[in-house]
């Protein structure tokens, strides 16, 4: 994850950097981020935390994080991403009930019963708005306990949170929006 | 002279430590127990320490010298969210209880944010019923100066630890500890631990002159002679809560509720007075469930009452 903090405070720019790095990874997005800019204006107060994500958020279904075929009257699940792992269980156990869910090793699911393939493929295990959700809580949870007011802008990969304590003014949004239009630029570069 | 010592290993042979200490002529301060694990803070003629640490080796414990022993601190942040604890207050909380001192940890109502940040009548008064307070704050100057206000009205001693040395704060606190700000994992890097062990040697230099300023006008009775008594009395005694009766440097936190003892506590008697003569007993602001009790000074006690040498008859 590349940081870029752009402070007047000394000690606050070494600081946060190393607290946006910690918390993210306490939160397990630190691999989800490809770079974020922190901009600490703590006399105005004012914070504008814009990250861009390595893959933009979108729901996740099984065919995306594991391969599905048919033998029979079972449908064999082959795990390819294992992060999903809980999650297509979950989706499986409420779908078709754990007697029907055999899981035979940590990548092998078996699913008893009259399922199809293409219907199997299409279930969502993880919703792209939940995904945001989180990253956006994690971003709210780095930055100042006092900055209450915040405002986020969302477009493809960038995220960015423009926050300060009372009542936001144009000028912040803009700032904001200006920070944010520069980070999906750099989307466009890559 | 006494000196002060922290036990910690288990509870077999507890009992002989404890009679020993008390045939040294020795007062057992504090007594912890978690489970099989024990710590006990004791004060003890400094003549006797080697009998009593070769004991301890004996029965498979530690002892350490404790510079804060005898002393409640309370360990103040913004608030109790997540975006201050655990790390750095309980991680303050935890190396100064490691030095003797009894610690609590309080987060303010409304101590969030730069421009809104309070502190309640209340809230002061709960802080000033402990020796000292430990204010920890976040890791912006312009903020910590801000924040300054928190605990300028505060009586006790206050030493203010924060990321940067903030501008103006020096004649609101009696020390500064900077270089702690917020934090998102533990204290546990060796330069982390050092300006922990630089707040124990600052809290310790603030209780040693607050201490020196007690001596000027002494106390009536020792707090611990006053604990002593205090443990004789049966719901004291029986108290389930962890330390039940906590020293002060001026007196004591008895933990059972004001309304129902403090006319038994005030009429015991010390040194041929009732304790309700020589201190001053009061509900703790934080609820009824405690007992705050200040000692009176000798020169107090003398004025107070009337026909005793040194009264004002006047």
């Amino acid at each position: 994850m590349d940081i870029e903090v752009i402070t007047e405070d000394g000690f606050g720019e070494e600081s946060y950097r190393n607290l946006f790095v910690e918390i993210m990874s306490d939160v397990g997005k630190a691999f989800q981020i490809d770079k974020a800019l922190l901009v600490l204006k703590p006399e105005v107060p004012l914070f504008i935390f814009s990250v861009r994500l390595r893959a933009e958020p979108s729901n996740k279904t099984i065919a995306g994080v594991a391969s599905v075929r048919k033998e029979g009257d079972a449908l064999y699940i082959t795990i390819t991403d294992e992060r999903y792992a809980p999650d297509i269980l979950r989706e499986l156990w409420a779908r078709y009930g754990k007697g029907s869910v055999e899981q035979q090793t940590r990548f092998d699911i078996i699913v008893k019963g009259d399922v199809s393939e293409t219907d199997m493929e299409s279930v969502i295990i993880a919703s792209g708005e939940e995904y945001l959700k989180e990253i956006i809580g994690a971003v709210w949870r780095s930055m100042p306990e006092g900055i209450k007011n915040r405002h986020a802008f969302i477009e493809g990969q960038v995220i960015t949170v423009v926050a300060t304590e009372e009542r936001f003014e144009r000028h912040m949004l803009d700032e904001g929006e200006g920070y944010h239009k520069k980070m999906m630029e750099a989307v466009k570069d890559v | 002279m006494f000196e002060v010592l922290m036990y910690d290993g288990g509870v077999y042979r507890s009992e002989e430590l404890f009679e020993l200490v008390e045939d040294m002529g020795g007062t057992i301060i504090q007594k912890t127990r978690s489970s099989q694990i024990l710590t006990v803070t004791m004060s003890i003629p400094e003549e006797d320490k080697t009998a009593i640490i070769d004991f301890c080796k004996e029965i498979g414990g530690e002892v350490k010298s404790v510079p804060l022993a005898g002393t409640e601190i309370a360990v103040v942040g913004p608030t109790l969210g997540r975006h201050h604890m655990p790390h750095p207050i309980c991680d303050i909380a935890e190396h100064l209880r490691r030095q003797g001192a009894i610690t609590v940890v309080m987060g303010l109502a409304r101590g969030r944010g730069k421009l809104t940040s309070q502190i309640s009548l209340e809230e002061k008064m709960i802080i000033d019923e402990y020796d000292a307070a430990i204010f920890s704050l976040g890791n912006f100057k312009p903020c910590v100066e801000a924040k300054a206000d928190l605990f300028s009205d505060i009586k006790v001693p206050v030493v203010l630890v924060s990321g940067p040395m903030p501008e103006g704060a020096e004649d609101k606190c009696e020390a500064i500890v900077a270089g702690v700000g917020r934090k998102a994992s533990r204290m546990r890097t060796p330069p982390e631990r050092e300006k922990l062990d630089e707040m124990v040697d600052k809290v310790g230099k603030v209780l040693n002159d607050k201490k020196a300023l007690l001596e000027e006008d002494p106390l009536f009775v020792h707090p611990a002679e006053i604990k002593q008594l205090l443990e004789e009395y049966e719901p004291v005694n029986m108290c389930l809560r962890p330390a039940p009766v906590v020293l002060h440097l001026d007196g004591l936190r008895v933990k059972v509720g004001y309304q129902e003892h403090h006319e038994a506590i005030e009429n015991m008697e010390i040194y041929g007075r009732k304790i309700g003569e020589i201190c001053r007993l009061s509900p703790s602001k934080i609820n009824d469930s405690s007992i705050i009790v200040r000692i009176k000074t000798r020169s107090e006690v003398l004025q107070e009452v009337p026909g005793r040498e040194g009264a004002d008859d006047t």
